[in-house]
């Protein structure tokens, strides 16, 4: 096991890579999850690396988003994201 | 949503050992905006070459801090936790950006009571926790259940046996020092309920550690009645425990 997977636990981790493609910190948002109902934030999303990340419902394990990463560029596929409640603060 | 965050280049003031595998180290970052507790930064390391690696590293300081100290768990075949554990020395130079994470945090104005659960390294945002609740003088109720391997892994252990104004509890798993009288098994549910406080006190709690580790407690803290709005996890480092 390399510190790679220390960097992939779960959204809370990603924080940078998500304020990139979301222009602010998107972690303490709740979501809720269209496929089991949870409510919860996407920092306690978790998460997976490879050639670009997945966040995945703590709860049921149903995709949320993915994030693609060539050089500079950031594909963001929200595919799994129902309703996301972004609270301020 | 706060604003987009910026790389930043921090000096390195000073390194703390503070056990065979894990070290602090204290930077001076030019326009630190401040953080919360709980929060972490993203280090990234450029070679020579120009290939760069990013990593996540919570903050241990208090917001009350004005150096920004990261502690660092050394994981033998990593790519950035040896160099930042055995090359890094003051003076270098290394660019961070951050405060990030608006999900695991505590200010001393929310209040309590505070559960504070961690499995090795994951102390780390907890100890920020505690250190900001020690600095602001808060008299929320504050208990912290620390989960190590041995006595001689547990991070900031001196401080922790001078914290004022919160409760420490310690369980060892991979053996006790002689005379040691605390706990000596996992963390499970019977601990936790010892630990308290009830979940009819409305306690916030953070879990922090390696995924078996936070899954584990998560589970019992639902067990035991605590509304999972209450608990706020973060999964932290590939071992611990």
């Amino acid at each position: 096991m390399t510190d790679d997977d220390a960097l992939c636990l779960d959204g809370n981790g990603l924080a940078g890579l998500l304020a990139e493609v979301f222009g602010g910190d998107p972690t303490g948002a709740q979501r809720s999850c269209p496929s089991c109902g949870l409510r919860s934030a996407l920092g306690e999303h978790r998460a997976y690396c490879g050639a670009g990340v997945a966040l995945r419902c703590p709860g049921c394990g149903a995709l949320a988003l993915r994030i693609g990463i060539a050089g500079e560029r950031r594909v963001v596929a929200m595919t799994g994201v129902l309703v996301v409640d972004v609270a301020p603060g | 949503m706060a604003p987009r965050i910026a790389w930043r280049v921090a000096t390195v003031r000073a390194v703390v050992e503070e056990t065979a595998h894990a070290r602090s180290l204290v930077f001076e970052v030019p326009y630190w905006p401040g953080h919360r507790a709980g929060q972490h930064v993203d280090v990234r390391l450029t070679a020579e070459d120009g290939y760069q690696a990013e990593r996540s590293y919570s903050i241990a300081s208090a917001p009350e801090d004005p150096d920004v100290v990261l502690t660092v768990e050394r994981i033998d075949d990593g790519e950035v936790s040896p160099y930042l554990t055995e090359e890094v020395r003051a003076g270098d130079q290394l660019e961070l950006r951050g405060p990030i994470g608006g999900h695991f945090t505590w200010r001393a104005d929310q209040g309590g009571p505070l559960l504070l659960v961690g499995g090795g390294s994951g102390l780390v945002p907890l100890m920020a926790m505690l250190r900001h609740h020690a600095a602001q003088g808060s008299d929320a109720d504050a208990r912290l259940l620390l989960s190590a391997g041995r006595a001689e892994d547990v991070l900031y252990r001196d401080e922790l046996g001078r914290l004022e104004g919160a409760a420490v509890h310690i369980t060892l798993t991979r053996g006790a020092p002689p005379g040691w009288t605390g706990w000596t098994r996992r963390v499970d549910a019977e601990m936790l309920r010892a630990v308290g406080p009830a979940p009819s006190a409305g306690a916030r709690a953070f879990v922090c550690g390696p995924t078996p580790f936070v899954e584990a407690v998560a589970d019992h803290l639902l067990a035991l009645g605590h509304p999972p709005a209450a608990i706020h996890t973060e999964r932290f480092g590939p071992t611990g425990g």
